[in-house]
Formats: structure tokens, C-alpha cells, sequence
């Protein structure tokens, strides 16, 4: 629209005889905001029905009653982690347990428990073999687990310092005919000393470089140990040492011991892995996360000591798996220092996701599964070990136990993805958008501003703009008056103001925060020489943002 | 580096030639100021007017001065007398109290009470977690064993909660009940919340006891980054009758002390009734311990008392009918009423200090990064000598101190129609939450503060400070443009402040002939108000000389000036509105509001009261024709033409900002005479809604009759005489052109003839006119 439109309007205080005041003014003509509610009678987008049906259990509040919260003896720790709220839709009273993994873990271990008793008979003699072989490894994967996820020290020499252990105490075992029981802790020891050497190039070696020492590392072990003759070199491994299993059990007596002192063995490590990643140390360490060690040192987080000592525990404990290993199994075959041990133990780790226990445990089950019980697949089952492990790698950020995460961050993913093609920018709130609003006042604050924003850019245009420059706190016209008062009532977050840079000679435009105690964002560069001039500034941009939205 | 930066307060603004005074300084990035007296005259800087204009006094204070930066305890609390330890609990124990809290899920710990020390994890407490749910919690150094209740606090409700310890087994159970009614919270019978949570566990050890750390309600023992002991972990809310056992309750005797009866076993070790020692008159910081050792309370902050409590019914509105049902104490951890610095330096003023304003000029730094506070007070003269008083109305200066209108407030704009225009004092103010807010702003829970200070820096009592809203000088920078016109005409006058008039009644003016009040005297304590009409009523002759005056309550408490009250209700201008029940001034029992609903409208008083306010534009004022009576012909005396005010330094008017008008139906003395008016106000002025009745579309400038201000003259009994001049603006159009103006030349005049001895002019044209024309 043009200046000269030819519709003026009369200033109702010119009689007054005020100096500033014009008689008369060019102007737009009157349009009635009605238009736009009248005009508006269906939304933009189709509105889809919205709400859940609940099909699982919620236990419900129960204020009268007293509620005993147990505790893990001796700990403070409360068995069940709950969250008592409100529900958003009807206000009851329910409780709702945000950590659902103890439950898991006890059905789990109690199935381990009884799982012999339920061995078909023909597959008895292999399926505990394998469940003792899974509650080895399992113990070997989460002292592994530890020292990967919770220090963070990419090690590939785990087995190497676990067979190094197996058979320096094999060998002690067989030369000085030591009972069994002594060659666990014999482990550890070896385990501590092996641990502490190859901790040392740990905190200088970065990654990769790490990874590839350890498994020369391992390399190295397998050669000496193959090579030399007291390690039994001619007979594939070190057979003979004392074994906790009594030779004159039945052979079912025998396995089922077996089956159990390596459940045993599991519980333990599953015990060190709480007690070293949920306590100090590995605090310590989830506030150093990869990438951040810098800014964690900075603030006074010695991590890598806590990493050294996570490394010395895991290797010790790792030691003493091995002197256990030589007392299940009676010696050691030179297989435990094989390329393709180190690779499965990997996948167990991979396969579960790092840094979590229970990925630990059902990675290695899943391993000795196919490895142990399905060996008469042959070859065929390190392919699908293989082909798991790649699956993981390729589409899952951490191992099966990060697929809840992942699932969720993806679904919001798509979630705003087709909220943004639907939802216009200013626009009426949706109803998906409407369950996420708790003070409902906001959705109909949304349409009415909606509604006057269309109106009020149907107003804007260079009569008035010359109008406000002319006479910034006159008597203004119609339109100009509704664009202002529009302006003025806007909340306080990004609402402009001045700010005087100094006093009677320079002015700029900042944007509030509405948020005490956080200081105005200043929006542009401009000074501006008079309140007024950064008055008119501040008008045009709140034109200009109007128009935009 | 951190920059320069100075701020100061004094024990007292309102001083005599020779009287000590005390300065306290805190200073960030420099350990010395430059101190030097001045004696401000001007403060606005616009350039149309005298700019800044001090003058500096020889005293012996000046000089360097050695400054540091001192702490401020934000945050109200109670503190309980306890010398011998006998809430450090060796044995069995129950707490138990009834709170409202107000912001729950604050996303901070809070406690609510206890003998807690959180630095050294020492004692136990009762509070609320980082999301709002309550929480029992213990330690004994190592660990912090913890029992949350079962569902969040709901907000603005009420609640039983009490904790009972079983040293033998330590057994504890945690239990919270809704004890809301009708009346007392946000949420009527028909939102259907079980507010009721029972839970218990075994702790593994008893809490320990250090001997340093206090009882506390509200808050807990901490330390800062200096090691100082502070106390944080601050409550939001009201907190009802509590008290502690020493042993653990069952159930059933809970449920007594829920049924509203006193407990009264042996083993009750404290009993806080809250609600104990009201007066009609107000009530004190001491909350009472009624059991046998009284273990008595003290707040911090000044705790806001006499709010509804837990039972309280709805059918009475103040504490004075059923002080029972009014035990609520509420707390906000951003409260602040004395900064409880330590004094920096004890100065003794000069003996033959002029009254007038003056100021610690503090300085320190180089070139631009310059560092200058200018810490204001108040010289009264030993003995009244001159004709002339000019009140500044520091109750006003103090419910104004440190607002954050433009920063908090969406409707700010709306209301003055102007962007707001920040210095960096504003902002950096608005950044900082050690130095409190106003009694217009909200804290942070939403709730209106309702005590304000002078034991603080209050950076916009001072000379040069411009209203971001308004965008004008405002309060003492105003004012400063009457007493540098007083300065410029010659005319010999004394100052006096509110403090003095509600301390010294009609005496502190009876001295003298006239007296002139500041541009913007809104709030009057009843004293105040008394000891004005007494004044006017005796002979003495007042110059109004501003608008919106002697319209809000406000509350002092004898022996504390430094803190105003205010509370505000249904009508008027109100940033905030108090609670219903919770009108009335815990200081002096008197209800808030403004003090037209009460039956004294301003113009019962001075003929003239609020008709509108608003920004941007201020108009002038056009004679009427009753200032051509012969009665008062001479306050017009030497004006040319009909105009009066066509400019000023607040928005280029006399008539502007909050403009007053006479009005017959509201009290303005009959014989009352119109001077002259002001008119053509744009529609950024809307009508006093103290006014309206109904709102509806016109009720701004161009539309209403009533957006005016009239100036006005009476006479009063025994030779007195009121003159009243209209509008906040008026003052701030007194330096225009060097003082010379019409609107200098009728206040000149009205000054001259109520300072001179005997009768006003114009007393002898009263008879009935009989007219040829």
C-alpha cells in the first residue's frame, strides 16, 4: 500500500494544542481483526487422536499405609529404586520403578541356579560343561568389562594374564604338589605382578597403540609358552595340578560341582564389578569420560590414578580366575593364549555393550552358546559369532543392552522429525504437542497470538512505520496503537529494550532473558544516538519479527 | 581482573551535624576508595536541565579508606536459641511440623527443619529434595542415609509431616498428610490428590551431633567458598506450628498433634507455637518455644509472620480476630533485609553541616574503569531554624529499592508504553541476588516481597540514577530538582525524612512554616498521615509538591526504620497482591492496601489524589479560571500568559507520570480552588482503578475526563493552607531554562508567601460576589 491511500486519520488531541501533535496523519484502512477469526475455521494440518492405553501393571499410591523401604544389608542402598508421582491424566497416586534391573538380575542368576535341573538328559554332560565354561568366562568378561568400560584402557592382553596365571600356578602346582585352594590367590599374585608391568606403558599409550602392545603382549606369552619345555611343550598344555573336584564323585556329581563353584566364580566378579564401577573409583571415572579427561583434570579429578588401580584390581582378580581355572580343570592348554580367544572374548564384550555388567554376562552366554553347546555346527559357528558381532558393530551404538536407548533416542528422532513437517513455526499448538503442555492455558494463549499476529500483519505498512518514526509516545492511530500494544504485552524472554551505553549519547537494542540473574543478549552492533532513534529501532525490528513468524 | 566495583549503605539515613554515622563498604577488585563528603544538589543529567551538580565538605572521614568485600547471608530463616544442645538428640526423637510450601520442585535441596550441617554431613534434617519431594535425612560425617517420601509436595497446600527415630532399633518413619481445607490452599476438595505418605526404614547409624551446629528452621549450616559459615539449603514456603520430641511417637499420638491439640507428653523437649505473643500492634522476630525449656527462635531476613496458617478457616481475614489460625511463618531464600556488613568506617559529622542531602562519595580506580558510589543520607539540623522543610520521602525511596520492574514485569511496557531504557547498574543489579529486591518485585516462587530495607546498597536511591521503565529521573534524583531550585531561589530550608515523621509525629513539622513534600510521597505509615493532617490542621502550610502521594500503607516497627512493610490488595495499582487473610501489616497490625479503601483518600488530606499514571509524554498545565480569584490571583503573580509547565526533564511536561485530580465524592475540602489543569493526555494514561468501577473501553487519556491533573489551593484552620501541585513531573520542570519558567515562578511564589509571617495573601476577598458583568 502506497502513501498517498488517501485515508487519514485525526489525531484526537490536536486540539489540545500540543506542540508535538499532528492534525492529521495518512493511514491504512480499518480491517477488523474478527476477519481472522471468522476466516478460521479448520486447523492447517489434520489433527490426529492422541493418548495410550496402558496394558501393563502400575502399582498404585498408597498414602494410609506404612511402606517399609528395605535396604541391601549393609549397605544404605534401597532394593528397589521407585519413583512415587501423580498421574498427569487422573492425579491417582502411582508408583513406578525406575530401575527395573535388580528384578532382572535375580530371575536371571536364579535361573542359572536351577538351570541344571532342567538339562535334558542327553545334553546334560555338554550343557554343563558349557555353564561352567560360561561361568569362567563370564567372570574373565566382567574383570575385562572393567578394565575397558569403567578405566577405559583398551587391553588386549586380558587372557594373556590369565593364562600366564593358569599356568605359573599349574606349574607351581604340579612341581611342589600344591593343594588347590592355594592356587587362586597364587593367581592373583602373578595376576598383580603381570598387571602392574603392563599398567605402566597404560598411562602413556594412548588407544590403539595400546591395543596393539597388548596383543604382542598375548603373542609373546603364547610363544614362550608353547616354546618351552616345562610349560609342556610336547603335550599341547600343563595337565596335573591339584582340582577341587574329588575323582571319586559320579561323573554328574562332578559336573554339577564344577557347574556351580564357576557360578560361584561369576557372583564374585559380578561382586567386584559392583564394588569397583559403582563405588569411588569408578565415579571417579564416569566424570572423565573420553574426549574429557582434560577439563575432569582441570577440576581436580585425579583419573589416572583411579585408572591404574582399576587396571591392578581387574588384573589381579583376572590372575586369580586363572589360578581357579587351573584348579576347575585340573591344567591349561596353550589354546587360552590363541588370537581366536582374545577375538571371542572381544565379541562377548561387543555383543553386550560395553560398559555394563549384564552386557558382560549375556554377551558371553551368547558366545559360549554357540561356541560350547552348537559345536557340532563346526566351523560354521564362529561365522555366526562373527556375523553377531558385525550386526552389533553395524547397527547398534552399545551392544544389545543399548538397543532401549537407542530405540528411544530414534523414536524421538522421528518424532520431531514429523512434528516439524505438520506444526507451523507460531502456530497453533497440536494435540501430540497439547499431552506435553502442562498448563493448558499456554495452547490457548498460542491460538490467540496466532490469530492476532495474522491480523497485525495485515496492518503493517509505510504509513504507519512513518507514523511511529513521526511520533513515538503521541497519540497514535488505530492500527499503529494495536501493532504497540501487541508489542508491549509480549512476555519477557527475547523481548527488546534499550540499553543506554551512555547516557543523553549512545543507545543499542539487547533482548531481555526472563531470567534474573541472566544478563540481556545484545542483538546488534548499532549505537544509536538519541532513546528515540533506538526506540524506532526496537519498533522495527519487532515489525520486522512479526512479519517473519 | 575483576572490575572495580563499590557499594555501601548506612546504619541510618537520617542523621544531625555531629551525630555518628556508620558506613559499610563491601568492594570487589580493590582493597581502598577514595572517600570524600559531598552535598548533593542535582542529580538528573539531561541535558536540558543543571546536570549533576554536588559540593564537597570538608570531614574529617575523608580520605582513603580501606575496604574489602564482605558476605551476605541471603534468605530468611529462624535460628533457635539451643545453649544446651538439647535438640542435638543422643536418644530417640520425633520432629514434627506443618508446612505450605510454595516452591517445592525448585530443583535445590531445602530444609525445613533440623540441626543439619551439609559441608560436614553432621545431624539430621527434615526438607525438601532437588524434586520436590520430602525427604528425612541423617549422617554422621561419612554418608548421608536418606527416607523420601512416597509422592512430590504439591504446591501452595499444606501438610503434616513429621519423622520419628528409634535409637534402639533405628527404626524411622517419614510420614506427610494433606491438611488442606476449603480455604487455606491452592487446590480445592475436587482435584483428587492423595496427598498422604508413609514410609519407613532402618538407618544404620544415629546422626551425629556436632556442637556448632544451630537448630534451624528453613535452612541449614553450610559453608562458602571461604569457609565462613553461612546457612543455605534454604526453604520456600510457610512452615506452621513444629516442635520436637525426645522420643519416637507413635502413629496414633501424631495423629493427636494433627488434630490441632497442644502436645503435652514429657518427653516434648520444644513446642514452637507459632502463632504466640501477637499483638494487635504487630508482631515480633521472636517465634515462641511455649514447652519447658524455651528453646525461642529468631528470624533472619525477617520471616514473614502472621500469614494463614494450617487451620485456619476462611472465616476471619486478620491475624488480630484469631491469631490461632494465623501461625504461618513464610520464608524465601532470596529475602534480604539487612546485608549485616561490618562497618567500614564510624564517621562523626562536621558540626555546622547544612541540612540538606548528602553523600559518601566513594572512588576508586583508573581512567574509564572508574569505580564511583555515592552512599546517601540525610543532615536535619541539630536545632529547626529555617521557615522552610523539605520532607524526602525515603518510605517511598525504600519500597522502590532495587526494583526490577522492567526485567520481571511482562505488563512494564504496557503500562508506561515505553521500551525500557537500561543502564548497567540495572543490569548488572538484575544479575547480582545479594543485594535483595523491592517491594515491587516477586521472589522467586512468585509470592510479593513485602519487607524492604535501607541496610543494603539501594542503587537506585542514588542522585544520578535513572527508571529503566520510565526512562526519567525517579524517587531522590527527582527530589534532587526541588532542592536545587530551593538552592537557586535563595530560600533557607532544612530537610527532614519519613523516618522522622513517623518517629517524631507532627512535631517533627511543627517548627516550621512550610513544608514541602517530595515528588512522589506514596507511602505513609498512619503515624505519617496523622502527624501531615495534624500539621495542616494546626496552622501549618504544605506544598504537595508531586502526585500520587499518601496513597499506599506501609508498616516501620518502632526501633527498626530501616525496614518498610507493605502489603497490597484487591484495589490499585499493585505489582502483586497479598494472599486473602494475609492483608494486614505484620509490624503494626494495620491493613495494607491503599489508604483510600481505609476512608482517607488523598484529597481528604490535600485536596487532590490519583486520577491516572503513565509514560512517554507529559503535557503542560492550562490556568483555570478560579486562579483569578483575588484569593489566590498571587500564586499566578508574574506568569505570562495562561501555560504552566510546557517542559521539563521528565518528558518535556509538567503534567506527567501519575497525575492527581480533585475530587468532591473522595474529600477534597469544599473551599478547595483549581489553579490550573493539565489535559490532552494520550492513551498511554488510563484512569486510577481505584476509580473504576467496572472496566471498560475509554478509560485512557483522549477518552476519560478524569486523566488529568489538577493543581489546587485551600486554606486550612488556624492560617494554614495546602498547595497542591498535580502531577510526579512537576518537580523535574523546576530546572527548565535555569530555573527560570512559569512553573519555577508559581511555586516560587506559593513558597514565598507560606514562609513569610502572618496571614496568606488573598485572605480578605471572601465575600459573596455581586457582579455587573
Amino acid at each position: 500500500m502506497s502513501i498517498d491511500s488517501g485515508i487519514t486519520w485525526r489525531n484526537p488531541l490536536f486540539v489540545w494544542g500540543g506542540k508535538r501533535d499532528v492534525e492529521e496523519l495518512p493511514t491504512i484502512p480499518f480491517r477488523s481483526h474478527q476477519e481472522v477469526w471468522e476466516g478460521t475455521r479448520r486447523s492447517a494440518t489434520k489433527l490426529n487422536v492422541v493418548g495410550r492405553l496402558r496394558y501393563y501393571y502400575k502399582w498404585p499410591g498408597h498414602g494410609g499405609t506404612m511402606w517399609n523401604r528395605l535396604r541391601y544389608w549393609p549397605t544404605r542402598r534401597r532394593v528397589l529404586r521407585l519413583r512415587g508421582e501423580y498421574n498427569p491424566k487422573t492425579l491417582r497416586a502411582e508408583k513406578t520403578i525406575v530401575d527395573k534391573r535388580p528384578i532382572w538380575w535375580i530371575l536371571g542368576l536364579l535361573a542359572l541356579a536351577i538351570a541344571p535341573l532342567f538339562t535334558p538328559g542327553d545334553l546334560q554332560n555338554t550343557l554343563l560343561t558349557a555353564g561352567a565354561t560360561f561361568g569362567i568366562y563370564a567372570a574373565i568378561s566382567l574383570c575385562w568389562m572393567l578394565i575397558m568400560g569403567t578405566a577405559g584402557v583398551f587391553s588386549l592382553a586380558t587372557y594373556a594374564v590369565v593364562g600366564t596365571a593358569a599356568f605359573v600356578t599349574a606349574l607351581l602346582a604340579v612341581k611342589f604338589a600344591l593343594p588347590w585352594w592355594l592356587l587362586p590367590p597364587i593367581g592373583a599374585l602373578v595376576g598383580l605382578v603381570f598387571g602392574g608391568i603392563i599398567a605402566l606403558p597404560a598411562t602413556r599409550l594412548d588407544g590403539f597403540y595400546y591395543a596393539l602392545l597388548t596383543l604382542g603382549l598375548n603373542e609373546l606369552c603364547r610363544v614362550y609358552f608353547v616354546t618351552s619345555k616345562e610349560f609342556g611343550s610336547a603335550n599341547g598344555g600343563l595337565y596335573g595340578a591339584a582340582t577341587y573336584i574329588p575323582e571319586d564323585w559320579s561323573q554328574l556329581g562332578q559336573l554339577l560341582l564344577a557347574y556351580y563353584a564357576c557360578f560361584g566364580l561369576m557372583l564374585l566378579a559380578l561382586l567386584l564389578y559392583r564394588f569397583v564401577n559403582g563405588r569411588r573409583l569408578g565415579r571417579i571415572l564416569r566424570m572423565a569420560p573420553e574426549k574429557r579427561e582434560a577439563f575432569a583434570e582441570a577440576t581436580g579429578v585425579n583419573f589416572r590414578q583411579a585408572r591404574v588401580w582399576v587396571f591392578l584390581i581387574s588384573s589381579a582378580a583376572l590372575g586369580f580366575i586363572g589360578g581357579f581355572y587351573t584348579s576347575n580343570f585340573g591344567g591349561v592348554a596353550f589354546s587360552i593364549f590363541n588370537f581366536d580367544t582374545v577375538l571371542l572374548g572381544l565379541a562377548m564384550l561387543v555383543i553386550g555393550g560395553v560398559g555394563r555388567a549384564e552386557g558382560a554376562v549375556v554377551g558371553t552366554l551368547i558366545v559360549v552358546f554357540f561356541d560350547q553347546v552348537l559345536n557340532t555346527w563346526g566351523p560354521a559357528r564362529f561365522m555366526i559369532i562373527g556375523l553377531i558381532m558385525l550386526l552389533v558393530v553395524l547397527y547398534l551404538r552399545n551392544g544389545l543392552f543399548g538397543i532401549k536407548a537407542q530405540f528411544r533416542a530414534w523414536r524421538d528422532k522421528k518424532k520431531s522429525e514429523r512434528r516439524s513437517t505438520r506444526a507451523e513455526k507460531g502456530g497453533e499448538i497440536l494435540p501430540e504437542e497439547a499431552t506435553e503442555t502442562e498448563d493448558k492455558s499456554v495452547i490457548y494463549q498460542r491460538r490467540h497470538d496466532k490469530m492476532t499476529r495474522d491480523h497485525l500483519k495485515t496492518l503493517v505498512s509505510p504509513e504507519i512505520i512513518e507514523e511511529h518514526r513521526h511520533s513515538l509516545n503521541g497519540q497514535h492511530s488505530e492500527a499503529l496503537e494495536r501493532l504497540l500494544i501487541y508489542f508491549r504485552t509480549r512476555p519477557q524472554v527475547e523481548k527488546y529494550a534499550i540499553m543506554a551505553v551512555e547516557r543523553f549519547e549512545g543507545y543499542r537494542i539487547v533482548a531481555l532473558s526472563g531470567h534474573r540473574g541472566v544478563a540481556p543478549r545484545v542483538v546488534e552492533d548499532r549505537i544509536y544516538a538519541t532513546p528515540d532513534e533506538a526506540c524506532h529501532g526496537v519498533f522495527m525490528r519487532r515489525v520486522q519479527d512479526l512479519l517473519e513468524s | 581482573m575483576t572490575p572495580v566495583r563499590l557499594f555501601g549503605y548506612t546504619d541510618r539515613i537520617s542523621v544531625k551535624p555531629g551525630e555518628t554515622i556508620q558506613f559499610h563498604v563491601s568492594a570487589e577488585g580493590t582493597d581502598t576508595a577514595e572517600a570524600q563528603l559531598v552535598r548533593l544538589i542535582h542529580g538528573d543529567q539531561n541535558p536540558s536541565g543543571p546536570g549533576f551538580v554536588e559540593e564537597e565538605v570538608a570531614c574529617t572521614a575523608n580520605g582513603r579508606w580501606r575496604v574489602e568485600r564482605q558476605f551476605t547471608q541471603v534468605g530468611s530463616f529462624l535460628e533457635v536459641d539451643d545453649p544446651e544442645a538439647r535438640l542435638a538428640f543422643t536418644n530417640s526423637f520425633t520432629l514434627f511440623a506443618f508446612v505450605h510450601p510454595t516452591w517445592p520442585a525448585s530443583g535445590k535441596r531445602q530444609t525445613i527443619i533440623g540441626r543439619w550441617d551439609g559441608d560436614r554431613k553432621q545431624g539430621y534434617g527434615i526438607g525438601i529434595d532437588e524434586k520436590g519431594y520430602l525427604q528425612f535425612w541423617s549422617g554422621r560425617g561419612e554418608e548421608i542415609e536418606r527416607l523420601t517420601a512416597t509422592v512430590p509436595l504439591q504446591v501452595q497446600m499444606w501438610y503434616f509431616v513429621a519423622v520419628t527415630f528409634d535409637a534402639e532399633t533405628r527404626r524411622t518413619t517419614l510420614h506427610q498428610v494433606g491438611v488442606g481445607n476449603r480455604y487455606n490452599g491452592l487446590l480445592g476438595k475436587v482435584a483428587l490428590v492423595d496427598y498422604e505418605s508413609r514410609s519407613s526404614a532402618t538407618f544404620r547409624s544415629m546422626p551425629g551431633n556436632l556442637a556448632s551446629t544451630p537448630f534451624l528452621m528453613a535452612g541449614s549450616r553450610s559453608r562458602d567458598a571461604q569457609q565462613r559459615a553461612c546457612v543455605s539449603e534454604l526453604y520456600w514456603g510457610k512452615i506452621d506450628r513444629c516442635g520436637a520430641f525426645g522420643q519416637a511417637l507413635q502413629s496414633a499420638e501424631l495423629d493427636t498433634i494433627r488434630s490441632e491439640l497442644v502436645p503435652t507428653m514429657d518427653s516434648l523437649v520444644a513446642y514452637w507455637d507459632t502463632s504466640a505473643g501477637y499483638t494487635d500492634r504487630g508482631i515480633g522476630d521472636v517465634v515462641v518455644d511455649v514447652g519447658r525449656y524455651k528453646l525461642n527462635a529468631r528470624g533472619y531476613n525477617r520471616p514473614v509472620r502472621g500469614q494463614t496458617g494450617w487451620n485456619w478457616d476462611g472465616f476471619t481475614d486478620c491475624f488480630r480476630l484469631a491469631p490461632q489460625e494465623f501461625g504461618g511463618i513464610e520464608f524465601h531464600a532470596d529475602a534480604l533485609t539487612d546485608c549485616n556488613w561490618k562497618a567500614t568506617e564510624t564517621v562523626v559529622l562536621p558540626h555546622g553541616l547544612k541540612s540538606g542531602c548528602y553523600a559518601m562519595r566513594l572512588r576508586s580506580g583508573w581512567g574509564k574503569s572508574v569505580s564511583e558510589e555515592h552512599v546517601v543520607f540525610f543532615v536535619r539540623p541539630r536545632r529547626p531554624r529555617a521557615r522552610i522543610a523539605f520532607l524526602f520521602p525515603t518510605l517511598t525511596y525504600l519500597a522502590f529499592a532495587n526494583e526490577r520492574l522492567s526485567f520481571d514485569h511482562p505488563e512494564r511496557e504496557a503500562l508506561t508504553g515505553q521500551s525500557a531504557v537500561l543502564s548497567d547498574i540495572d543490569i548488572e543489579m538484575y544479575m547480582r541476588n545479594d543485594f535483595g529486591l523491592s517491594t515491587y518485585d516477586m521472589h522467586a516462587d512468585g509470592n510479593g516481597v513485602c519487607y524492604s530495607s535501607y541496610h543494603r546498597p539501594v542503587m537506585n536511591m542514588r542522585p544520578r540514577y535513572r527508571m529503566p521503565s520510565l526512562d526519567v529521573a525517579s524517587g531522590l534524583a527527582a527530589d534532587l530538582s526541588i532542592i536545587a531550585w530551593l538552592d537557586h531561589s535563595g530560600f533557607e530550608y532544612e530537610v527532614l525524612t519519613d523516618e522522622d515523621l513517623h518517629r517524631d509525629g507532627s512535631e517533627a513539622l511543627s517548627p516550621y512554616a512550610c513544608v514541602i513534600s517530595g515528588s512522589r510521597p506514596e507511602y505513609y505509615t498512619e503515624q505519617m498521615l496523622d502527624a501531615t493532617e495534624d500539621y495542616i490542621a494546626g496552622g501549618g502550610r504544605y506544598i504537595y509538591a508531586g502526585g500520587n502521594g499518601f496513597n499506599a500503607t506501609a508498616g516501620i516497627r518502632d526501633g527498626e526504620p530501616w525496614i518498610m512493610e507493605c502489603r497490597r490488595r484487591d484495589d490499585g495499582y499493585k505489582p502483586w497482591v497479598s494472599r486473602y487473610g494475609e492483608h494486614y501489616m505484620a509490624t503494626d497490625g494495620m491493613r495494607g492496601g491503599p489508604w483510600k479503601v481505609l476512608g482517607r483518600a488523598t484529597q481528604k488530606l490535600v485536596g487532590i489524589g490519583l486520577s491516572s499514571s503513565g509514560g512517554g509524554r507529559s503535557e503542560l498545565y492550562r490556568r483555570m479560571p478560579d486562579s483569578y480569584h483575588r484569593t489566590v490571583s498571587w500564586i499566578t503573580k508574574g506568569v505570562d500568559g495562561e501555560i504552566i509547565g510546557d517542559a521539563g526533564l521528565a518528558n518535556d511536561g509538567a503534567a506527567g507520570l501519575a497525575l492527581d485530580y480533585y475530587d468532591r465524592a473522595l474529600g477534597t475540602p469544599p473551599h478547595t480552588k483549581i489553579i490550573a489543569s493539565s489535559g490532552g493526555h494520550t492513551d498511554s494514561y488510563v484512569v486510577n482503578q481505584q476509580l473504576v468501577l467496572y472496566s471498560y473501553l475509554g478509560l485512557y487519556g483522549s477518552y476519560d475526563w478524569r486523566v488529568h491533573a489538577d493543581m489546587t489551593y485551600f486554606t486550612a484552620p488556624h492560617g494554614g493552607a495546602v498547595f497542591a501541585c498535580g502531577s510526579v513531573a512537576f518537580a523535574q520542570s523546576l530546572p527548565i531554562n535555569n530555573f527560570r519558567n512559569n512553573a519555577s515562578r508559581v511555586l516560587g511564589n506559593v513558597v514565598e508567601a507560606f514562609a513569610g509571617a502572618g496571614r496568606l495573601p488573598g485572605f480578605a476577598w471572601v465575600n459573596e460576589e455581586k457582579q455587573w458583568a
